[in-house]
């Protein structure tokens, strides 16, 4: 490969560029052959990569050399091209890699840029291979850069150019693996922790509408990924479940948020109402927990994989409670408006929670639930669900246990939340939990009592 | 689909076996207070919020999975927004998870019922299209559990039916069974007629499904009682009578146009294609018992002259082979005898039947053609000598003998029906049903075993008591020549169709087919010569009708008279039942009667009146008969006929009359006033004296002879006569009909 370079340095960029990629080309293929496992890429050829595609300067004393518009356009061209000619998916792949795994070097950045032209530029006109390799990298690569990847396909095709967003509705069909990573990530970037960390209205209705469509669609990658251990540290989750979850259950607060803000800046723009995007989004949610039982058994993984991480969920309740508290501070003139929307968003919390749990999507039991809901106000469905189903046992059916680990372990008599066992001890909050909200009662958990909220009929 | 499936089987797996009851009243209590606060919580969400209301359900099965409530509340949102699979899969969940539930149950059998009903409506459909999206399994069962629910005969085959229907597999172990009990449900409700609900399901939709369905080896002699029972109800269907009620029930409802078997929907009560359906069956019953004849053949009147080579070699046949092939005979020649019977009957009577339409004007009364009444006697005589065996009666009358039967039969050979063509479009047809039905009959009358196997269909299916098929018989017999067997047959019918004074007959329909009978018995009598019941019967008839108010227009029966010109005088016509058309033929049946008789060798003055009275009906056609009686007055120098002034209103006839008194004339004696010497010639006349029809007040005694007097009242008497003669005919000859009914009746042997 030294002689390579000796051979690139009098070209001219866009064709040193070329003949690199096509000797990648054959480097890789070779390498393929070869057998050799795993096929490494040698750092020589991702110092020329780094060097004659991404133009990174090799040292201080040597600047980089400059593309133009233009050249650039055409490389990405010659890229799409190339990958959409290599028939061999293991050789796309490696050459993917070696163009775009990050090497936590200074090239990074124009690895990112490129390979953010390069995704948007396969979304434009349809390149599915190149979509795929991009799929695999947002499934190993740090959730920080997958974000930022999903940060610029948003811009360009939601924020820059109106009406472009139908050409990203495309990617749905034309590469499924790519759209749930693309969910994943978009769904952890936009935390709705801010305006800005909001989705735009036109993603959020295209992700509903595909969720919408094809439920299954958020597990593509989870479904094809062999299996869970092999995840790489701080990747993206390997569904988008958490993220939507989070999404529906913030959402009463966060949109409430901006509505107030529009009112206060006097803008008579009619938004359309977000809220029916995030009921058909929750229910969607559900409904993949649902589906989950069957695959997970298929995978042998019941019980023993957990979809949704209970410290994102810590993090969510958390957030959740020192929201409801903002929520209840500053509103003093629709205060039923304010509570109506707090319970929604509670609602969401218990039954995302309590579904997810039933379906083998979260393994916790109800006690570990009920510490991280601790500081949450009161709402009616949260404490059935924390509480869990009221356990008898006629002569016909017997209700089924929530999906826990210490469930499958221990015999009935000592599940925890039997009504039976502390039929008329209240729960006292658990004292270990990392509380910081001092001023929140918290939730009196009374196990197997009538609820208050009970109808009395 | 699969994916649910085994969902499903999970929620099944997660219901663990049943544990000690622990504190279970409270506890009970209390969870179900849970479900009814999701639910309720559900239920205040659906109209605005659909999809958190679904999240709220999914929440609350997860909670508490063996709720039958929560489920039902999710099957309802999504059956009321008629989402036909997912409602599909929450049935399949509550059919699988609650099958003790009576929600569950009765839904099953709203589904059930949609399908066999025949509605269109949107939710109908949708329940339909709910049913499609469960698996084969599960319908098979909730199709099989359904039915055993039922304790409704009807709709407990109804719903096996549909079973059959998607799993024709299941044909062979119910398909039998189903139909057996239809056939016994038929004996233990006591329906009285073959067109019940279990017959027409048995025979529409269970039969069908047996007989098609390869896989089944029926016993030959169970699919011709299959095939006999369809027949008898699709002949019953098709023949089903206006009133409803056959012979023996006239009092059932009647007068509504639609039609609706008892137990069935209107829809459903609709057969369509009858006849082509039952040789549907016939076609598949014959491939399946081995008969003769290709299987193609696809026309009634195909199958005819196919059975008519078959009867040939038939004698030549033994053992089974003959059974089967004369049971093909008589089951296939009963079916052509009953459709083209009613075929015709639909062209003579179509007022008997429900849904036959009345093109032409009915009905029509097959009588001996009378149209060369007004031909000379002597070759009437002599045709009418040809025709009927006659002998000189010892008083010098004629009698004819009354017909046998190997007469009768010969005579029933090429006899020609004639018909008024404009009056009745499709009379070429008719008399090629007519024709067709004479011989089946005949074909089934061929051999003594067809008819002794054809004599047990008509017993099974009580034919005697069909009023179409009697009528038609008496028709038959009548063309044949049996004109004794016509009459008795005719008698029977006018005894059960005499209007009951106490009864009302809507339609006027028992009236006009009492009116029918006594024609076609009067035109029988007159067959046989037996003119003095025809004419008793023709007056009785003519009692009952009004006259025309117009005359009827000649043209028609002019064009009718130049074709018949010709004819022998055996022929028939059929003639329309309706006073325009009776009162003629009654007039001219009457004419024909006095005709022999008036022009004998011996002076019969009574007769020749009568004959000249009559003659002045569709003048002048009789024109050279009446110059025939002209000429015998002249022979015998005097007439007498005292009705003369109150029934001869024709001028040229008066004229006539006139001028014979005349010197030119041969000064002929006439005596046609009233009371004018009736005693002149005693022996000429059989008049009784108390006649009540005289309209004068009449001096037996008085014996005016011819006078000045009289002459000069006979001249009064022709001018007042010129001057009515504007009279409408057809009254006055109607009057003299029912003023001289006895005269008339009495002076005939």
């Amino acid at each position: 490969m030294g002689d390579i370079r000796q051979s690139l340095l009098p070209r001219d960029v866009l064709s040193a560029a070329k003949e690199l990629l096509y000797h990648l080309d054959i480097y890789i293929c070779n390498l393929v052959q070869s057998g050799r496992q795993p096929p490494q890429v040698d750092s020589k050829t991702l110092e020329l990569v780094e060097e004659f595609i991404l133009h990174a300067p090799k040292d201080r004393n040597t600047p980089g050399r400059r593309m133009s518009a233009l050249q650039e356009l055409q490389l990405l061209e010659i890229m799409c091209s190339c990958f959409q000619e290599q028939s061999r998916d293991t050789v796309r792949q490696l050459m993917f890699s070696a163009l775009f795994s990050l090497q936590g070097n200074q090239a990074d950045e124009s690895r990112m840029a490129l390979l953010g032209k390069l995704v948007s530029m396969a979304i434009a006109v349809g390149r599915i291979p190149i979509l795929e390799c991009a799929a695999t990298w947002l499934q190993r690569t740090h959730c920080v850069y997958c974000v930022r990847l999903a940060q610029v396909l948003v811009d360009d095709y939601c924020s820059m150019v109106p009406g472009s967003v139908p050409t990203l509705q495309n990617i749905h069909s034309a590469s499924p693996r790519f759209c749930c990573q693309f969910i994943t990530a978009v769904t952890t970037l936009y935390d709705l922790t801010s305006e800005e960390l909001t989705p735009p209205l036109e993603l959020l209705q295209m992700i509903v509408s595909w969720i919408q469509d094809d439920p299954r669609l958020v597990l593509i990658t989870f479904l094809n990924t062999p299996l869970s251990g092999s995840q790489p540290i701080s990747s993206l989750d390997v569904t988008p479940l958490g993220g939507l979850m989070r999404w529906c259950v913030k959402a009463p607060l966060a949109y409430r948020r901006d509505k107030k803000q529009v009112l206060t800046n006097g803008s008579t723009e009619n938004e359309p109402d977000t809220g029916p995007l995030f009921s058909a989004l929750h229910l969607s949610v559900l409904q993949v927990f649902m589906l989950l039982p069957n695959i997970l058994n298929e995978k042998g993984l019941f019980g023993r994989l957990a979809l949704l991480q209970m410290e994102s969920l810590a993090a969510l309740t958390s957030d959740l409670s020192r929201l409801l508290d903002q929520a209840d501070k500053h509103t003093h003139t629709s205060s039923t408006d304010t509570h109506a929307l707090s319970q929604l968003t509670l609602d969401r919390l218990a039954q995302a929670l309590q579904v997810a749990m039933a379906n083998g999507a979260l393994l916790c039991s109800r006690e570990d639930l009920r510490a991280i809901c601790s500081r949450l106000p009161h709402n009616n469905l949260l404490q059935l669900v924390l509480s869990g189903p009221v356990m008898y046992y006629n002569n016909i059916h017997t209700p089924p246990l929530a999906f826990s680990p210490h469930a499958a372990h221990s015999p009935i008599a000592s599940h925890p939340t039997h009504p039976a066992h502390t039929p008329h001890t209240p729960h006292t909050p658990l004292t270990n939990h990392p509380s910081s909200h001092p001023q929140y009662p918290g939730q009196p958990f009374m196990t197997g009592m009538p609820f208050p909220f009970r109808p009395s009929h | 689909m699969l994916g649910w499936l085994a969902d499903a089987a999970i929620t099944l797996l997660v219901m663990g076996p049943s544990r000690l009851p622990w504190q279970s009243s409270a506890l009970r209590q209390m969870s179900q207070k849970d479900c009814e606060f999701l639910v309720k919580r559900a239920r205040e969400l659906v109209s605005d919020d659909p999809y958190a209301a679904k999240a709220w359900l999914i929440t609350a099965r997860t909670l508490y999975p063996a709720d039958f409530n929560i489920q039902y509340e999710m099957y309802n949102i999504e059956r009321n927004a008629e989402r036909t699979a997912s409602a599909g899969r929450l049935l399949y969940d509550m059919f699988i998870n609650f099958p003790d539930q009576p929600t569950v149950w009765r839904e099953i059998s709203v589904i059930t019922a949609a399908l066999r009903s025949d509605s269109q409506d949107k939710h109908a459909q949708f329940l339909r299209g709910l049913f499609e999206t469960l698996p084969g399994r599960v319908q098979c069962e909730m199709l099989l559990k359904a039915t055993e629910q039922c304790f409704n005969t009807l709709e407990k085959a109804e719903m096996l039916l549909l079973l059959l229907k998607r799993f024709p597999e299941s044909v062979v172990q119910h398909g039998v069974n189903l139909g057996e009990t239809l056939l016994e449900a038929e004996v233990s409700e006591n329906v009285e007629t073959p067109v019940n609900c279990f017959r027409k399901l048995f025979v529409c939709d269970v039969l069908p499904l047996v007989i098609n369905n390869m896989d089944m080896r029926l016993p030959a002699s169970l699919m011709q009682k299959y095939m006999l029972k369809a027949a008898e109800f699709y002949i019953g269907y098709v023949t089903r009578s206006q009133e409803a009620g056959s012979l023996k029930s006239p009092s059932v409802s009647r007068g509504s146009q639609r039609y609706v078997i008892d137990g069935l929907s209107e829809k459903s009560s609709v057969v369509i294609e009858p006849w082509e359906r039952l040789l549907d069956i016939l076609a598949v019953v014959g491939a399946r018992c081995e008969w003769q004849g290709d299987k193609g053949q696809r026309s009634y009147v195909d199958m005819l002259l196919r059975l008519k080579e078959l009867c040939r070699y038939l004698p030549g046949l033994e053992g089974d082979t003959r059974s089967r092939c004369s049971s093909q005979v008589v089951i296939c020649a009963a079916l052509v005898l009953f459709r083209s019977a009613f075929l015709y009957m639909s062209a003579i009577q179509p007022t008997l039947f429900q849904g036959v339409n009345a093109l032409s004007l009915g009905p029509w009364i097959l009588v001996e053609d009378l149209s060369s009444v007004y031909n000379d006697v002597e070759v009437e005589r002599g045709a009418v000598k040809h025709a009927h065996k006659k002998r000189k009666l010892a008083d010098g009358r004629e009698k004819t003998m009354s017909s046998d039967d190997e007469e009768g039969l010969g005579k029933g050979r090429g006899r020609h029906i004639l018909v008024n063509k404009t009056e009745m479009p499709n009379w070429s047809e008719t008399l090629e049903n007519f024709c067709t039905a004479r011989e089946s009959w005949d074909l089934l009358h061929s051999h003594e075993s067809l008819e002794t196997e054809f004599k047990k269909i008509c017993a099974s299916w009580k034919t005697d008591s069909w009023l179409w098929f009697r009528i038609f018989l008496t028709d038959m017999i009548i063309y044949q020549g049996h004109y004794r067997k016509a009459l008795s047959s005719l008698h029977q019918m006018v005894a059960v169709l005499q209007p009951q004074p106490g009864q009302q007959s809507p339609s006027g329909q028992a009236s006009l087919e009492h009116h029918r009978a006594l024609i076609q018995q009067a035109s029988c009598h007159y067959a046989l010569g037996e003119y003095r019941m025809a004419c008793e019967k023709l007056l009785d008839v003519v009692s009952g009708l009004v006259p025309p108010n117009q005359e009827p227009t000649k043209t028609t029966e002019e064009q009718g008279r130049v074709k018949t010109k010709t004819r022998k005088g055996n022929d028939l016509r059929l003639l329309p039942c309706n006073s325009k058309a009776i009162l003629p033929f009654c007039l001219q049946l009457m004419l024909a009667c006095f005709k022999l008789r008036a022009f004998t060798d011996n002076r019969d003055d009574l007769s020749l009146g009568h004959v000249v009275v009559l003659l002045q009906y569709d003048w002048p056609h009789g024109e050279m008969l009446f110059l025939k009686a002209v000429d015998k007055i002249c022979q015998q120098g005097s007439f007498q006929y005292e009705n003369f002034f109150n029934y001869v209103t024709n001028i040229d006839m008066l004229e006539e009359f006139a001028y014979l008194r005349t010197p030119e004339g041969g000064r002929i004696q006439l005596e046609l006033l009233p009371n004018q010497g009736m005693l002149i010639n005693p022996s000429s006349s059989p008049i009784p004296v108390t006649l009540p029809s005289f309209p004068t007040s009449r001096h037996h005694t008085v014996t005016r002879g011819i006078t000045k007097g009289v002459k000069e009242d006979f001249r009064l008497a022709m001018e007042r006569q010129v001057s009515r003669c504007g009279e409408n005919l057809l009254s006055v000859l109607h009057r003299f009909c029912i003023n001289e009914k006895i005269i008339i009746i009495q002076s005939l042997p």
